[in-house]
């Protein structure tokens, strides 16, 4: 291509604002007028979701937020998540691809028994994004349910669910005992899957392709992957669903701390 | 495709374009009027419309009928009733990228950008963006024939700083 023709900077924004955050990031290294049309508000503002920008300025007092550039600002909704709805739900954006992501808090979710203090107890962890994580002291029926209205969820996106929890000195029941996940929207048949929430894997079933062992996540805490939801269109509606429930086999199970139930997009 | 205008009883008034080549091209008035830089030609001076030439200085004949093309097509889908259904738009559409070039795209983003025509510019950059996500730096360049103007110790700097937008590119 003959060196005369350049898109104007303007252009090259517009570009890119029609990639994703990631390639953005790596479309700042082509050049200087590529790294100014990259880091533009034009790009970053199409990456921001409408509601996330109406969430810091209804939950985040503070002047400094207009005064970062919208990638500061597209950086910050990925690193720092805000918690909404009175400190029940924590939510941030994937930061290869901008989607929205939500971890419910425990409080908020729907625990079998949680108010009986001799099965489980409200503590406290400096670790925890909530002010209150459930200790599990010990139940038979172990049964939990989240749900979140899928308005929140962005559009053309297949969210996984994970419980996000941690196991203690004390764990025990769960070993051997297969857990069953079922993701969908309530009042329709979900997906169904069975999860271990043994933390040690080797020799119980080889491999992990399939999710159902828990995974050490970056900030030290366990998930498990609950199930798969994909949201097409912003025309649906309805309330998505996670359940996990353990009460086949009778045993008593012990020694695990919910933090909560996180959503966040499929990445390949 | 049959011009929408020829059964119509009124005579749809043409406008004249005169392309950078010299070229002319006869264009009915409301494809005409979608672009921008003609309609601002004429502000203020609609009376003189009929014989008057608007020169494109930018725009360089080769891609005149396609832009029109594109006008013509989409104009017509828009008053449709009922409208057409998403999938024949989509098909015109992607007909309408198949055998163009990256160097004819991005000639005609420059002509969409000169005649200040919103729906084409998006349509094509849109596009151009699709032909460059997962791409490598280096593959960029070429695809925009873009010379690499920082230094090498520049460039490593906003490397680093944006390291995790390299794992996994798609090849070149």
């Amino acid at each position: 291509m003959s060196g005369v023709l350049t898109l104007p900077e303007g252009c090259i924004a517009v570009v890119i604002s029609f990639t994703t955050p990631r390639d953005a990031c790596r479309l700042a290294c082509v050049s200087t007028i590529f790294k100014s049309a990259a880091d533009s508000d034009i790009v970053w503002d199409r990456f921001l979701p409408s509601d996330y920008l109406s969430a810091i300025s209804d939950y985040v007092s503070s002047p400094t937020s207009s005064l970062l550039s919208k990638k500061e600002l597209y950086l910050r909704a990925c690193n720092n998540p805000l918690l909404i709805n009175e400190g029940k739900l924590s939510f941030w954006l994937d930061k290869l691809s901008g989607k929205k992501c939500y971890m419910i808090s425990a409080k908020e979710l729907m625990i079998f028994w949680v108010d009986i203090p001799q099965y489980w107890k409200w503590i406290s962890l400096p670790e925890a994004r909530f002010p209150a994580v459930a200790r599990l002291k010990v139940v038979c029926w172990f049964e939990i349910v989240g749900k979140i209205n899928i308005s929140l969820l962005s559009p053309v996106t297949t969210y996984v669910a994970y419980l996000v929890f941690k196991s203690t000195h004390d764990f025990y029941g769960f070993d051997n005992n297969q857990v069953e996940a079922t993701v969908g929207l309530a009042g329709c048949n979900g997906q169904n899957r069975t999860v271990y929430f043994h933390p040690n894997q080797q020799g119980i079933v080889p491999g992990d392709e399939h999710g159902l062992f828990p995974k050490t996540r970056r900030d030290g805490w366990l998930e498990s992957e609950l199930g798969e939801f994909f949201y097409g269109d912003t025309d649906e509606e309805g309330i998505l669903s996670m359940t996990i429930l353990e009460i086949r086999s009778g045993n008593w199970k012990k020694g695990l701390v919910i933090q909560g139930i996180e959503i966040r997009p499929k990445n390949r | 495709m049959a011009s929408s205008s020829s059964s119509s009883s009124t005579q749809v008034k043409k406008i004249t374009l005169k392309a950078a080549d010299g070229k002319h091209f006869e264009v009915e008035e409301p494809v005409a009027m979608e672009m921008e830089t003609v309609k601002s030609f004429f502000v203020g001076n609609e009376d003189a419309m009929k014989d008057m030439v608007v020169p494109l200085l930018n725009v360089s004949s080769e891609h005149m009928p396609a832009i029109l093309d594109f006008y013509r097509n989409h104009s017509e889908f828009r008053k449709r009733t009922p409208p057409p259904p998403a999938e024949e738009v989509k098909a015109f559409n992607e007909a309408f990228l198949e055998n163009k070039s990256d160097e004819q795209l991005m000639e005609m983003i420059m002509a969409a950008n000169f005649l200040n025509t919103k729906e084409l510019l998006n349509f094509l950059t849109e596009a151009a963006a699709n032909r460059i996500k997962n791409k490598s730096v280096e593959y960029v360049r070429a695809f925009f024939g873009i010379e690499n103007d920082f230094t090498p110790e520049e460039e490593a700097r906003i490397r680093a700083e944006n390291e995790w937008a390299f794992d996994g590119l798609d090849e070149d």
